[in-house]
């Protein structure tokens, strides 16, 4: 930690330029026969707003954990900035934590809990007053210096945690689940302003959430965590639209999972059947791949028409129940190939509304481009690439 | 909604009364007869006097025994908090039958009788060679008190949040600076009711001192126990006995005090510190970014 070096900016609490790299390589921890973390390679860049996304007891926290330094990772290493820190303790590491429960020192004042780790860094008096002052100002809290944690609001304690590890200038900034205790309406409205305050500060965030809007508003990149596991690390607009896999897919937002099977090429993709009766084009994921796969495409993406529309990649159905968001209709579709799918109309009006009624015959438009073929998550038993395994 | 009939409230009450007396009888005869004129406790009263007062503080054995006592009870009150802190610092990491059994083995001295414990720590100080003395009177203090200690301390640990240590670390405290700024504060309510229960249990205990303190060096209810035979010495015995209860009513009323006081001081609301404002609205402020 570099507590003393004057801040080059206004706020004094920006990043040093190119710090804040970290690497795990092969990282590993088991609790007794449990494997938590299972030798994970992740790289989280410098300077940006990486999110660990997945489902509780995935790993996720227990990785940002082996980060701030409160778990040893039981094999592999944590490199910050091409340095293996996975022995160091924690009050030795450049990372700071804004914690789930935010972890306030109720007997200190809000200014103390901010100053607290500067006058363990043996900062000058003068200097904690300034620092603790500015960070206070950057979360809005100047005129609550005085008052104890447990005078403050969630929203504004949360603002102190974040104060607290900001004013030390870290290099990384690890944050678990840090919106989690607050209402949804004011999580929206910090999660903007985590954001806005991350790419201010250019510090490198790397934050725990098993809320997969949260982790889409706000990443530059996500890691999608599972069973101790990545499944995908990518842009949120990649995991949303290229995902890997059938978790990826399935966590990132709804999305209609069906059994088909792959039986050759066609134009610009695959031939995929979804029934004996029923083949539709399917032009992105894995369409090279032969045999009984996974065939993914997003509520948003399906175009649901009158029955009887013409055209290829129609497939009829039975709607079954519409629900009513406000924004749009949510149709649950039974299609003839056996499938149940869910697809959203935008509301345009109240005609859209009306148009809909559960028992109704529609026609479901699937575009080739917004179906996907799924690799590398074989269904049970393998890929069988025999075409005659499929074709039935 | 009536609870009980009305001779069932009434059957309360004489019971309610029934107890208060049967409860405080004793230490109001104490009070009575510590100020009465005559030498020998009985009734009629024979009048006001503080004479008694004045002849016990006079009686140098008296008041040597009284002393030691409070020394006594002060260091095994210290000595056994401390090691009740430690013991429970250590029963937080612990898990599953092991935690099981160090507790099991620190609260035993519970239920063993202070005369076994008291015997046997006579020949286990005679057996290392040592003699009865006032430092094996502590040490035996602290083991019957120590369990007090740790049945105080440990639930104030474990409803602590244990991200605030890890929080102190993070901000770069080390364990021994964390256990002192954060988990010590915390846990002050504890350590004073702690200190006192030991004290009060140290002070009170008869079985362990009249075995291990030395000859003429008794602690005061080793004295009280020889003197209450003397007849001559029971109006000083008495008169102390009556200072004692009023001391212990005060410390009590103290200790609540003291208790509240630092509770307030953890959650901040100071009595009359003007205006306490409650949470404000859960309109978050945009952060307010310095540029440079």
């Amino acid at each position: 930690m570099h507590p003393n070096e004057p801040g080059g900016q206004a706020h004094g609490l920006a990043a040093r330029p190119g710090t804040g790299q970290v690497s795990l390589v092969a990282l590993t921890k088991r609790f007794g026969s449990f494997v938590a973390v299972d030798s994970i390679d992740l790289e989280i860049p410098a300077g940006g707003f990486f999110s660990l996304l997945g489902p509780s007891g995935c790993g996720k926290t227990t990785t940002l954990r082996m980060i701030a330094g409160f778990e040893e990772p039981t094999s592999g290493r944590v490199l910050l900035d091409g340095q293996d820190i996975a022995r160091t303790p924690p009050s030795k590491r450049p990372v700071n934590t804004v914690f789930q429960s935010y972890a306030l020192f109720p007997h200190l004042r809000v200014f103390d809990n901010v100053a607290f780790g500067l006058r363990r860094a043996g900062v000058p008096r003068d200097e904690v007053r300034q620092r603790t002052g500015q960070a206070l100002e950057l979360v809005q809290l100047s005129d609550y210096a005085r008052r104890k944690p447990g005078q403050l609001s969630g929203g504004q304690q949360q603002r102190v945690a974040l104060a607290r590890a900001l004013v030390l200038r870290p290099a990384v900034l690890l944050l678990d689940e840090p919106l989690g205790a607050l209402d949804a309406k004011l999580r929206r409205q910090l999660q903007v302003e985590l954001k806005q305050l991350q790419a201010q500060v250019g510090i490198t965030f790397v934050y725990v959430t098993h809320d997969q809007e949260e982790a889409l508003t706000m990443s530059d990149r996500i890691a999608v965590v599972n069973r101790g596991r990545i499944e995908q690390a990518a842009t949120p607009q990649d995991l949303y639209e290229e995902p890997a896999n059938a978790f990826v897919a399935d966590f990132l937002g709804v999305s209609n999972l069906m059994d088909a099977t792959v039986a050759g090429p066609s134009g610009a993709g695959a031939q995929v059947r979804l029934s004996d009766s029923f083949s539709v084009e399917v032009q992105r994921g894995d369409v090279a791949c032969r045999g009984p796969a996974k065939v993914v495409i997003r509520p948003e993406r399906i175009g649901v028409e009158p029955a009887g529309s013409p055209g290829s990649n129609r497939i009829p159905g039975l709607l079954t129940n519409v629900v009513y968001l406000g924004s749009g209709l949510q149709l649950a579709i039974q299609l003839a190939s056996g499938h149940a799918v869910t697809a959203l109309v935008p509301n345009t009006g109240e005609d859209a509304v009306s148009a809909w009624s559960p028992g109704m015959s529609v026609a479901c438009y699937l575009p080739p481009s917004g179906l996907r073929i799924l690799g590398g998550d074989p269904p049970a038993g393998g890929r069988a690439d025999d075409p005659a395994n499929g074709a039935g | 909604m009536r609870l009980t009939s009305r001779l069932g409230s009434a059957g309360l009450a004489v019971y309610f009364w029934a107890f208060v007396v049967f409860l405080f009888a004793p230490l109001v005869v104490l009070l009575i007869f510590s100020v009465n004129k005559s030498a020998t406790p009985t009734l009629p009263l024979s009048g006001f006097s503080t004479r008694w007062f004045h002849e016990a503080f006079g009686n140098g054995e008296l008041t040597g025994a009284l002393l030691r006592s409070i020394a006594i009870a002060l260091i095994a009150a210290v000595l056994s908090t401390a090691l009740g802190i430690m013991a429970s610092l250590g029963l937080l990491v612990l898990r599953g039958r092991a935690a099981a059994l160090a507790l099991t083995v620190l609260l035993l001295p519970l239920v063993v009788p202070y005369i076994c414990l008291a015997v046997g720590l006579l020949i286990l100080v005679q057996e290392v060679g040592a003699r009865p003395s006032l430092v094996a009177v502590i040490l035996g203090h602290c083991v019957i008190v120590l369990p007090f200690a740790i049945l105080v301390i440990m639930p104030r640990l474990r409803s602590l949040d244990p991200a605030m240590n890890e929080a102190a670390q993070d901000l770069g405290a080390s364990p021994l600076a964390a256990l002192r700024l954060i988990t010590l504060p915390l846990l002050a309510p504890a350590l004073v009711s702690s200190g006192i229960i030991c004290f009060v249990t140290s002070f009170d205990e008869f079985a362990i001192a009249s075995f291990l303190a030395p000859s003429g060096q008794p602690t005061y209810p080793v004295f009280l126990y020889a003197s209450a035979r003397t007849p001559a010495l029971l109006p000083e015995v008495i008169a102390v006995g009556a200072l004692i209860i009023a001391g212990s009513i005060m410390l009590v009323v103290l200790a609540e005090g003291g208790r509240r006081w630092a509770e307030r001081r953890l959650v901040g609301q100071t009595a009359g510190s003007g205006p306490l404002t409650a949470p404000d609205s859960e309109q978050p402020a945009t952060f307010a970014i310095g540029n440079g």
